[in-house]
């Protein structure tokens, strides 16, 4: 007994040891240095800026007074407060924190290197929809009638983080880089660049040209930035021609052409610390305007539990798709977080993706209109928006975003002509009181009236134009005239009279907002009589039920990302050869409507011959909305909910409705003017 | 049954079960409606605005199912499967984080959740079985009643309502803990092990006042129990001391379950605690594995269960071995 006591001693102290030794083991660790400059030019303000060392110089101050970094003088990562924006990252956690190669998928695309290092030859101005020039020096020049030759003019001046000039040269040689690493370069833009560019060559230093293989109007947006990303990220030549396998280089010391470089990173892919440039006014942007923040924090400050406390401590400044309740609850507690408007529905609605519901065309009973426009009549969206949203939606009927820049090309323009809309047998569907009928509700549940929209072009610009009227009547008439009743149970039928279950796939808890306005659809069309059986999944169930037939019945999803009025795009793939057997098992690599209308397969063709800023382009796309709204080929629901809450104890002049000069959002092109347009408080 | 003879069937039992369990682990992902390269496919559909053409879809379709392996039948992927694992335990690459290997990812977080979770299982094994044995053993005294009625009251609290509590209190309201963990880059100090062990503290804490409560419960069963058996009576009537009979004789004979238990916990180690690293930002292998299930990252999966397979069959195996050197009752026949 004794000695099997002293066994277990002995095994308890030697686990005990390990426990210590696996706590005391360090991380595999590493510290991203400013890169050097090496232009004489530029390594004279490294030398000679004292606050350019300040933060290696407090480093061990501030890793030993972490927990005086919440009263408001260090962040944890030893940087002054003050000089410091951070950010909620939108992903949490990355799986590959070291990995910086733009070249491939699974870089640490979130950390802010689109926002921040990256640099594009054509940007995206959010609060217009137009795109400017960035690296390059204007718009492209078009050089023949069929619109497929261009010559682009670059920047000069433009130089890499490490103090190398940017020019042609590094955009031939991306371009050399994509089509040789087709295959084995994951990144998507590999395969949109070569299949949309023909061929290309560099003229002098500042110009190159290319040939594309089909017209294309929408040159400055492929090339460039369309709604988030570009397919287009331009590498250092320099750099990338020393590596021999670039699908395996890691790129952990990125040298960037915007004005901040990476500083330090978390090894666990919690945190990046980007450092504003000693030379920013020679980077890709930000020379009109100095980038405020000498460094950008992207930080996980944990799931919204926490994260709210954090808020409420002004421990960060913006946070991302925080919900509603939770931004109630830090407002309560903190004075200084603002929401994007002070009057509902609170939050910019301006994202270029829209919630909808897609319906599989090809499976019966949604292969019928009645069907299908029975599911949208069915649908109660103002108890769905108040339920799940609090209110805070903006609805759209047609199949885009109803935002500043598309209400006054498709929607206004489409407005009488939805008012007039009938279906087959007469009825008129469309609540253009949709938004008034809102705000009534709103008021008589006691929303205090100072916080929603006065008048009807604010209640109409807060709310939406209208949407679908919610008649239940009128939906089990459509359904009646396709042979489904109502059973002794209540619930529909099918033709044959077997029970009608509809199953509406929905994202987990990925996905809060839609994961709760699923339910509340389900739960609406229940009301309705439709049995539905609400399904969660995890993300990459959701791909492949988007885009499988055989497991696609409907799906509350985000497409139709249309952000200028080019909705190309969004619809290109609208075409019959993109469609597939009812219960094809294979992906479908287009057309996600599944939608068989020979009319629109004829619009979508020509609208690629057109300028996209015609009236012309503009027509084809009415023509198109009426055609998904008369087939209801897509039940298009809201705008998404951007909920960017932030918090001006430390930095002010962030985007909002009564000061929009940006959206704003910290993970687009809208980052670059907010980080520009900031201003510190002084605290 | 000789030493040897029962070392070889134990080994071999051992073999076995990893060969089941690993094979299970491949094919159960495969069963799954998740599709890795659709999820991929979708999500840069969103955010590049859709200006993946249908040739583009297409293509990177094709060349990622190339890359990830994903080509050919499942019988030969599963034999190439094995082959990698049995005879170089290497799992290929992720594909959420592509070319990137398993091992690496694993390696990451492996120290997080062995530095955390060891270290927590053990304190709160420890603790919990003192303060057991003391509310077991003088079950009649209000003190003891007092520490069962604490196990009693922390056992049956969720894990996620305690930590919130304890991070309101212990990283808001008196803010002496941080909310989310900062570990900042650099290499072994004491600045670098003080700042591991302030960020650690917290989720560490919660960890420990959820394990101990069944500690403290199981012990005092198993002490009372035992304080009755007649060879305490016995040495009670040789007149021993209290201390001598609850340590030397209700204790280490009360310990043998508790043993196992602790084994086969550290054996579960390396399920990670997905909780604690979601609520504390703590890296660790438990959002590992959530997000290679959340993505159908098939090989990461199969790296981190193997892992969990293999050390919970070790523990066992370990177990299987050195329980005769516990518990001298037990022999190898």
């Amino acid at each position: 007994m004794a000695k099997g006591f002293r066994s277990t001693r002995g095994l308890l102290v030697i686990l005990f040891l390990l426990s210590v030794v696996a706590c005391a083991t360090p991380p595999v660790t590493e510290q991203v240095q400013a890169p050097v400059v090496s232009t004489p030019e530029a390594q004279a303000p490294e030398e000679s800026t004292p606050e350019a060392q300040a933060p290696e110089e407090s480093t061990p101050e501030a890793q030993a007074s972490a927990p005086v970094a919440q009263q408001g003088t260090m962040t944890d990562v030893g940087t002054p407060r003050n000089q410091t924006v951070i950010f909620q990252t939108l992903d949490r956690k990355t799986a590959t924190p070291d990995n910086h190669n733009p070249l491939m998928a699974a870089y640490a695309l979130w950390r802010g290197f689109r926002e921040l290092g990256w640099g594009y030859l054509w940007e995206m101005d959010t609060a217009t929809g137009k795109s400017y020039p960035e690296l390059a020096a204007d718009m492209p020049e078009v050089l023949n009638d069929q619109h497929t030759q261009f010559r682009v003019k670059l920047r000069p001046g433009v130089y890499w983080s490490d103090g190398v000039e940017f020019t042609a040269d590094d955009v031939i040689y991306t371009l050399d880089t994509y089509f040789a690493g087709k295959g084995k370069l994951t990144y998507f833009g590999v395969n949109t660049i070569t299949n949309y560019v023909k061929s290309y060559k560099k003229v002098d230093n500042y110009t190159f040209e290319v040939e594309t293989v089909s017209p294309a109007y929408d040159f400055a947006t492929v090339m460039g930035v369309y709604t988030w990303g570009s397919a287009f990220n331009i590498v250092p030549k320099h750099i990338f021609e020393k590596e021999a396998d670039l699908a395996a280089f890691l790129n952990t010391k990125p040298v960037t052409l915007g004005p901040y470089v990476v500083k330090e990173y978390d090894t666990n892919g919690f945190w990046q610390l980007w450092e504003r440039r000693e030379d920013w006014q020679r980077a890709a942007w930000g020379a009109d305007n100095e980038p405020k923040p000498k460094y950008v924090l992207y930080k996980d400050l944990g799931p919204e539990e926490t994260r709210v406390l954090a808020f409420v401590q002004n421990q960060y400044d913006v946070d991302t798709f925080m919900s509603p309740d939770s931004i109630k609850a830090a407002i309560a507690k903190n004075d200084a977080i603002t929401t994007f408007s002070a009057k509902l529905p609170y939050h910019e609605m301006s994202d270029a993706c829209g919630y909808g519901v897609l319906m599989n065309q090809h499976k019966a009973p949604l292969d019928k209109k009645e069907v299908r426009w029975a599911l949208a009549l069915s649908l109660n969206l103002q108890d769905v928006g108040i339920n799940a949203l609090s209110g805070e939606f903006k609805a759209s009927p047609l199949p885009m975003v109803d935002t500043r820049i598309l209400r006054p090309i498709y929607f206004e323009p489409l407005l009488p002509w939805l008012k007039e809309f009938k279906l087959d047998d007469g009825y008129q569907p469309f609540n253009a009181n949709f938004a008034t009928d809102l705000t009534n509700r709103l008021t008589e549940m006691g929303i205090d009236p100072a916080q929603l929209p006065q008048g009807d072009e604010a209640i109409s610009n807060a709310f939406g134009l209208g949407w679908w009227k919610h008649d239940p009547a009128q939906a089990e008439k459509l359904l009646g005239s396709v042979g489904m009743k109502k059973g002794a149970d209540g619930f529909y039928t099918l033709p044959d009279g077997t029970p009608w279950e509809l199953e509406l796939v929905l994202p987990g808890d990925w996905n809060k907002v839609m994961q709760r306005m699923g339910f509340s659809i389900a739960d609406s069309w229940r009301a309705a009589g439709i049995k539905v059986n609400a399904r969660q999944v995890d993300n990459a169930e959701f791909g492949n039920v988007q885009n499988t037939n055989a497991s696609l019945t409907t799906v509350l999803n985000w497409t139709n990302c249309i952000y200028n009025p080019n909705y190309r795009n969004a619809w290109r793939s609208i075409q019959a050869e993109n469609l597939k057997d009812a219960n094809a098992t294979e992906p479908i690599s287009g057309n996600p409507y599944r939608w068989n209308n020979p009319e629109v397969f004829e619009l979508v063709n020509a609208s690629v011959q057109m300028d996209q800023s015609s009236e012309e382009f503009y027509e084809t796309g009415r023509s198109i909305i009426k055609a998904f709204v008369t087939d209801m080929a897509y039940l298009n629901i809201m705008n998404i909910p951007t909920t960017v809450p932030t918090n001006s104890t430390y930095w002010t002049n962030w985007p909002k409705e009564d000061n929009f000069y940006a959206l704003p959002y910290p993970w687009w092109s809208s980052a670059k003017k907010v980080v520009q347009n900031i201003e510190p408080t002084g605290r | 049954m000789g030493l040897v003879q029962y070392i070889g069937r134990r080994l071999v039992t051992y073999v076995l079960v990893l060969f089941i369990g690993i094979s299970i682990t491949f094919f159960l992902p495969r069963f799954m409606p998740n599709d890795p390269i659709e999820g991929y496919i979708a999500q840069m559909q969103s955010q590049a605005g859709q200006t993946l053409s249908p040739e583009a879809v297409d293509q990177l379709r094709e060349s990622l199912s190339d890359l990830y392996g994903l080509k050919g039948s499942l019988f030969s992927q599963y034999v190439g499967y094995l082959e990698r694992v049995f005879l170089r335990f290497d799992f290929g690459p992720s594909f959420g984080a592509f070319p990137r290997p398993v091992s690496d990812l694993i390696f990451i977080a492996l120290p997080w959740t062995i530095g955390l979770l060891v270290t927590t299982t053990l304190v709160s094994w420890t603790l919990g079985n003192l303060i057991g044995i003391v509310a077991g053993y003088f079950h009649n005294k209000r003190a003891a009643t007092a520490l069962e009625v604490f196990g009693i009251l922390l056992y049956p609290i969720p894990y996620y309502i305690l930590a919130l509590t304890l991070i309101l209190l212990l990283a808001y309201t008196w803010p002496i803990f941080p909310l989310s963990t900062t570990i900042r880059p650099g290499t072994l100090s004491f600045n670098q092990l003080g700042m591991i062990l302030y960020n650690s503290a917290l989720p560490a804490l919660t960890l420990v006042l959820a394990g101990f409560g069944w500690n403290i419960l199981s012990m005092k069963s198993l002490a009372f129990a035992t304080k009755e058996e007649p060879y305490v009576t016995f040495a009670r009537l040789k007149g021993t001391t209290d201390w001598t009979r609850m340590t030397s004789y209700v204790f280490r004979n009360a310990m043998l379950p508790q043993i196992t238990a602790l084994v086969l916990s550290l054996g579960t180690i390396f399920n990670g605690a997905l909780l604690t690293e979601m609520l504390f930002s703590y890296p660790g292998l438990g959002l590992l594995m959530r997000t290679a299930v959340g993505t159908a990252d098939y090989n990461l999966l199969y790296g981190t269960i193997t892992m969990s397979i293999i050390a919970v069959a070790t523990a066992g195996l370990v177990l299987d071995l050195v329980y005769p050197l516990f518990d001298p009752r037990i022999r190898y026949r």
